[in-house]
């Protein structure tokens, strides 16, 4: 009770802070939270940006996609290498080191072979999302006890019954988990993506707002990508927990 | 088992590299889009003047926003974690800054801080220090309670409770928050450099991009990323050497 009330008082005090400092200081650059409420009516009414449902459906569209491709490619490749020994030690850690590579290096390399439109934000997405799922399988499939395996076939399981009743239960916590970062990784590929250059979609409107100096609608358009973000978020979560509760 | 390995990693690697010059060569894709290997290499040895320096001044806005990230994360990590009730009032609020997109505050950034070095330092730090401060946080809070009230009972002073108990107890988890950190501030500073950079490998990365001049741009991807891997790879040795050593 008491922390509640410490958070919300540290909220408070910080949005208070923000207000009598940007008002201060430059409300034009600072945008303090009262420039940003008449903003967001605005853009909410759809009097400032009209297209923001069509770029918020677009960049849904998006992330919906790069993540589709994202699980396929992350589990096809994941179990691939998991199930073939030689072939995971081999190219694991190549996997591994291709993810130590700050990600975005590949982005320009995208735009260039895929143009400025969606196709080249799904597939900064798509390869956002993939490695952290495919390598979540590989370690998922080294959890599974080989013996268990072992008993199973020796009591005449076939191939799908172990793979549905010894291996999935055994490696789902890592496997849920992977998926659940794959798509939080994806949600921000695609937003990185049309941030640095993109013609429609919720990144276009945003650089639209901030190279007019239109910091308040700027904020506003940013607090609804943020509902997107942790909506996604929240849907993950949930499913996560229903994963949980099947294997229990 | 480890020797075949190595050599299978190894003819991946070739068998790609000559299928894409053979794709390129025959072609079966646009040299224009996707150049050859050997088309690559020749702009590597082109571009290396501009692309070392430029890589020298990424590294270097890295490198000061890696000692930021790990002298605030370590810092203000320690504090949170050895006080319970600012532990308490504060993680939602750290989760919440290190799970959100920081590219959305960027353009906000760049108007605050203008072009070049500052916003570059600045958003680096931002990406370095969260999960540098999450990591920290949960291993001062898991610190063996027994051994905190055994040396205050001894009489330890709280500076001596800090020097000696809690940051050696979470060595291990500052070695892998500042691994993770390195990679987070690349990236912040290379996402800088292409949205609104003067300078430095993302800025050369984009503009070669603008340009289609995709020859030299894949030679740039392939220096950035062998570099960062080099990075990743060196403090991976450097982190296992330590904790031989610890024993």
């Amino acid at each position: 009770m008491k922390v509640a009330v410490l958070r919300l008082a540290l909220l408070v005090v910080l949005l208070a802070a923000w207000e009598l400092a940007g008002r201060a200081a430059n409300p034009l650059l600072a945008v303090p939270p009262s420039a940003v409420l008449p903003s967001l009516r605005d853009l909410l009414l759809l009097r400032s940006y009209p297209g923001l449902p069509a770029s918020l459906w677009l960049t849904v569209q998006e992330i919906g996609v790069a993540y589709a491709l994202a699980v396929a490619a992350g589990l096809g490749c994941g179990f691939a290498l998991g199930m073939n020994r030689l072939l995971g030690r081999a190219w694991g850690p190549m996997i591994a080191a291709l993810y130590a590579v700050p990600a975005v290096v590949w982005y320009p390399s995208l735009m260039l072979f895929f143009g400025l439109g969606a196709a080249s934000k799904i597939a900064f997405g798509f390869l956002l999302g993939f490695f952290p799922i495919t390598l979540a399988v590989l370690a998922g499939v080294r959890q599974v006890n080989p013996q268990l395996v072992l008993v199973a076939r020796a009591y005449g399981a076939g191939v799908v019954t172990v793979f549905f009743r010894v291996m999935l239960p055994s490696m789902l916590f890592t496997l849920v988990g992977g998926l659940r970062t794959g798509l939080a990784l994806s949600v921000i590929g695609v937003i990185v993506g049309e941030i640095l250059g993109s013609k429609n979609g919720m990144g276009a409107l945003i650089n639209h707002a901030y190279g007019l100096l239109r910091t308040g609608d700027y904020v506003a358009l940013v607090l609804v990508t943020l509902l997107l973000v942790v909506g996604s978020d929240v849907l993950a979560s949930l499913l996560e927990h229903r994963a949980r509760r099947w294997s229990d | 088992m480890r020797r075949i390995a190595l050599a299978l990693q190894l003819a991946t690697v070739l068998a790609g590299l000559a299928l894409w010059e053979l794709a390129a060569r025959a072609g079966w894709v646009d040299p224009l889009f996707i150049p050859a290997p050997s088309a690559v290499a020749r702009a590597l040895a082109a571009i290396s003047g501009p692309a070392l320096a430029g890589l020298g001044d990424t590294l270097a806005k890295t490198a000061a926003a890696y000692v930021l990230s790990v002298v605030l994360g370590v810092s203000a990590g320690l504090a949170v974690g050895s006080v319970r009730l600012l532990r308490d009032v504060l993680s939602p609020y750290v989760i919440a800054l290190y799970g959100m997109p920081k590219i959305l505050v960027l353009p906000w950034i760049v108007l605050l801080l203008g072009y070049g070095t500052a916003p570059a330092v600045f958003y680096g730090t931002l990406h370095g220090l969260f999960p540098i401060l999450v990591l920290v946080t949960g291993a001062v809070r898991d610190v063996d309670r027994t051994l905190v009230t055994v040396a205050r009972s001894l009489g330890a002073t709280p500076w001596q409770l800090y020097w000696k108990v809690l940051l050696p107890a979470i060595v291990p988890s500052v070695l892998a928050g500042m691994r993770l950190g390195i990679v987070f501030c690349l990236l912040g500073v290379l996402v800088v450099e292409m949205f609104a950079g003067v300078r430095g490998m993302g800025y050369m990365m984009g503009s070669l991009a603008n340009g289609f001049q995709a020859p030299e741009l894949f030679a740039a991807t392939a220096l950035v990323s062998a570099t960062s891997i080099a990075i990743v790879l060196g403090l991976d040795q450097l982190n296992e050497r330590l904790s031989r050593w610890r024993g």
